[in-house]
Formats: structure tokens, C-alpha cells, sequence
């Protein structure tokens, strides 16, 4: 039996993986700023403060939907930054896609069936934590930036 | 690596039609600019911009590892990866396409034709004001035909079969309509002709071509519609007639006519499901296909060759036959 319909998702229309479900929901604290956080794995949520206070979710909340893409090969590969505007693309090869959005508040990432909980913890989740920000540091993305292949997979 | 996207980092600038809709393009590069340059034939002015492409080239992307076509997308944001080593993201709700390509990629003319754009075209489709729509498109004196049909119907080997019959090929697989004014166009965007192995016994000039395995991991032969004898192409067309191609194992070809909500519930059902964040465009969609649905309509079963089938289309729309051939 499977754990997750949703990790099984495999509708044959639906090639971009647009309406995976996200059934598993939780609200975090990241410094000043809520997140909700939507998957369709549950090692996918993050391990940092959980937000209580239901009430609060006012201006500076923000969603993040992190989606297992059970059809994406590979590992981490170094990563590219492309930022105009309001948005922020992280291409990590097919194994992880992310999407920030800090006009709408909302982040997206597609990642894949060989990235493992540590690497999400230790690499993705410190990742998603700076893009969502207050003061989206370009310096700190930098830093992101410069990491090899060996480094984020090791 | 880190590319930021502005006037200083994207310092040329030009502008293009491609399927009825204007694009203001910036970018790094003189190839992509040279690429683009044969769509500006086109260019009308007048027109204000439907979408923004910004396209960086960075020799860095060379040394990274090719992959296969690959797409994924959620609410208004769609990722592809697309060789030789590019990727390309498009924001749906504010219309931008945002590219990394490699410099291999910049100086492909056909990366840039028929990979990047009809994809551009098909991903920011109905926000855009463009309505991709899975159906081919042939013109005969000013007049469009669509021949749409489920998946395998053959409705690519009628088209190429119709193109040797004297028709003017518009499109293969995939035809995206606009709107001008109350009259809606049919535009082709430079598609190759895909046809399957076993088509070979009806065009046995294939025969001298190797299949490549296509976009979508199928196996198939691929003809540059421009460059084959006997073809007269077309860019666009004014959709009048549509047929539903369905193969039948009985012989002859028969058109039998098909009401409006017939037209509508096909394509309704054919299109690609939009998020909820694009409210606009969907009703847009339904538009243009509430429109489509007031042309005359057949199904067209058939059990005779392409050649055939498009022989007896050719007489239909002439007159020289009636509905039962």
C-alpha cells in the first residue's frame, strides 16, 4: 500500500505535474515571517520552529509548496540563480526546480525521488529560508551559488 | 552561478510577431537577435506587447550537463529544460519568459524556431491571447480547414497526404488561433511535419530519411514542410470548415455533419486543464472556441489511404462530391 496517493501521481494529461496534490499542510516560523508549507511527502517538512498561533497569519506569511516529483532523475547539480523582478529561479538540474515568488509570497519547488532528507534539511531547507527573507540577500545567494556538486551532494 | 536580469545585463532589445501576438525581446546576444530577425517580417507596431522574453546566453551553460526535454510547472510558473543545455522559465501571470541558453542553443536557428518559440506559444498560450488548439490546419483558397481528431487518428498523415493534393500546409499538430477583430486566424509556427514508421507505405520517399526519436520519446520521421517538393506553406489561414478525422475499417470516406456543441465539447476536452490562477485566459479559451464552433463541422470517417481520404476532402470543399463518397 502506498504511503502517499500523491507520490504516485502519474496522470497522463497532466505532464507538468501542475495539479500534483499537496495534501500534507503545516505552519512554520521563519525568523519573523510564517510559512505555510503544502507537500505530498511528509519528509519533505521542514524541521524548523512550528508556528501555533493560527490567528496570526497576516501580510508576512508565505506559502511554500514542496512537491516529491517522483518522475525526476538525478542528484543536486550546482546550482543557477536567475532573478528579475520580483522572481527568483534555482535550477538544480531535473532533481530540483524552485520558483520564489516575493510579490505573491509564494514558493515552488519540484524535487526529486533521489534527493535524500539530509540533503532537503541540509541544503533545500537553509535555500527556501533565504529566499524567503525579508532582505532577500544577494550576497548569501551568492554564497549558495558557488557551491560545487561535490559539496551539496557529498 | 547567478545571472541577474535587467537593461545593464540585457542590453539589446528588439521586437516580433509570432502567432498574432507581439513580443519585446532583451537579451545578451547577437545570435538570439539574428534568430528573431526572421519573425520581424511581421512586425506591426501598433500592436501593444502581449509578452516579454529576456534571454541571457552564458557560455558557463555549455559546461553543464545536457539533458532531455523537461517540463514542470505549478499555478502561474512553468520550468523547461530544453537543448542543448538551456533553461527557460515562464511566468504566466505577468507574461515574462525568462531564458539561461547556452551558446550552442543561441546559434541554432532551429532551437529558436522550432523549439523555443512554438513551446513559448503552447506554454503562455491563452495568456497571451493565443489558444493552442491540438488540431492541424491546411488552407485551400483563403479558406481554413482543421483536422483534428484524438491522439493517432492520423490526422499528420492527412495533413502531409492533403499538402501533396494541392492544399497549403498551415500547421501539423498543433494550430494556434487568435483572434482579429471578430475573424479568427489560424497560425502554423514553422512546425516539421511528424510522421510515424509505418507511414512509410504511403510516402515511400521516406524511405531515403532516418527516423529520430521526437519531443515526446516517440519515434518518427521529421519533414521541414518548407523544404519538401510539393508543398506550398502558409503562415497563417482563416479557420472556415473543421473535419474529425475517425479511422473506420469499412471502405470509402463519409463526412457527416456535426452540430455546434459537438465542435465545442471536443476542443473543450482536448485542452490543457489551467490553473485557477488564470481566470482570464481560460474564459478567453472559451471564447475563441465558442467562436470555432460556428464553422461548418463534420466528422470524417475513413477507411480509405491518406491519399485518398485527401483526395475526397478536395472534393468536398469544392463541391464535386457530396457528404457520402
Amino acid at each position: 500500500m502506498p504511503r502517499y496517493e500523491s507520490l504516485h501521481y502519474a496522470n497522463p494529461i497532466d505532464l507538468l505535474r501542475r495539479f500534483i496534490p499537496t495534501p500534507l499542510k503545516a505552519l512554520f516560523r521563519v525568523g519573523s515571517v510564517h510559512v505555510r508549507v503544502r507537500t505530498n511527502d511528509i519528509t519533505l517538512l521542514p524541521v524548523i520552529p512550528l508556528e501555533a498561533d493560527l490567528e496570526d497569519l497576516g501580510v508576512k506569511s508565505w506559502e511554500w509548496r514542496l512537491i516529491r516529483d517522483a518522475d525526476s532523475p538525478g542528484l543536486l547539480e550546482p546550482p543557477l540563480f536567475i532573478t528579475s523582478g520580483a522572481l527568483t529561479i534555482v535550477r538544480m538540474g531535473p532533481a530540483c526546480l524552485i520558483g520564489a515568488d516575493r510579490e505573491k509570497r509564494e514558493l515552488l519547488a519540484f524535487i526529486g525521488r533521489a534527493i535524500d532528507t539530509r540533503t532537503h534539511r541540509d541544503v533545500l531547507i537553509p535555500l527556501f529560508c533565504e529566499l524567503t527573507s525579508e532582505i532577500f540577500s544577494t550576497s548569501a545567494t551568492l554564497a549558495f551559488a558557488g557551491w560545487n556538486e561535490a559539496s551539496i551532494n557529498e | 552561478m547567478m545571472l541577474t536580469f535587467n537593461r545593464q545585463t540585457l542590453p539589446f532589445r528588439t521586437e516580433f510577431v509570432v502567432a498574432g501576438t507581439r513580443c519585446v525581446l532583451a537579451t545578451n546576444s547577437f545570435e538570439v537577435l539574428q534568430s528573431a530577425a526572421e519573425w520581424q517580417q511581421e512586425t506591426d507596431l501598433c500592436r501593444s506587447a502581449s509578452f516579454e522574453m529576456e534571454m541571457f546566453v552564458d557560455s558557463a551553460m555549455d559546461n553543464r550537463v545536457d539533458q532531455a526535454t523537461f517540463f514542470r510547472g505549478h499555478r502561474h510558473l512553468v520550468f523547461a529544460l530544453l537543448p542543448p543545455r538551456s533553461f527557460v522559465t515562464y511566468d504566466l501571470l505577468r507574461r515574462r519568459v525568462h531564458g539561461a541558453l547556452s551558446v550552442a542553443a543561441a546559434r541554432d536557428c532551429f532551437f529558436w524556431n522550432h523549439l523555443l518559440l512554438p513551446i513559448t506559444i503552447g506554454v503562455l498560450g491563452t495568456t497571451v491571447g493565443v489558444v493552442p488548439l491540438h488540431c492541424a490546419c491546411l488552407d485551400y483558397n483563403g479558406n481554413g480547414l482543421l483536422i483534428a481528431g484524438v491522439s493517432g487518428a492520423g490526422k499528420s498523415t492527412l495533413s502531409a497526404a492533403m499538402a501533396g493534393y494541392g492544399f497549403s500546409f498551415v500547421s501539423d499538430d498543433w494550430t494556434y488561433v487568435s483572434k482579429e477583430g471578430s475573424t479568427l486566424v489560424a497560425h502554423g509556427l514553422s512546425s516539421w511535419v511528424k510522421l510515424l514508421p509505418d507511414t512509410v507505405r504511403f510516402f515511400p520517399h521516406l524511405r531515403y530519411l532516418a527516423p529520430r526519436t521526437t519531443l515526446n520519446g516517440e519515434l518518427a520521421y521529421e519533414i521541414d514542410p518548407s523544404r519538401t517538393e510539393g508543398f506550398a506553406v502558409q503562415h497563417s489561414s482563416h479557420p472556415r470548415r473543421i473535419f474529425f478525422l475517425e479511422r473506420t475499417s469499412q471502405s470509402g470516406c463519409y463526412f457527416v455533419p456535426c452540430r455546434p456543441d459537438y465542435v465545442r465539447s471536443f476542443f473543450e476536452k482536448s485542452a490543457e486543464r489551467l490553473p485557477d490562477e488564470l481566470v482570464q485566459a481560460k474564459a478567453f479559451r472559451t471564447s475563441i472556441i465558442q467562436t470555432l464552433s460556428s464553422c461548418a463541422a463534420w466528422i470524417l470517417r475513413t477507411g480509405e489511404s491518406p491519399q485518398k481520404t485527401a483526395e475526397a476532402i478536395g472534393d468536398f470543399v469544392t463541391g464535386a462530391r457530396n457528404a457520402t463518397v
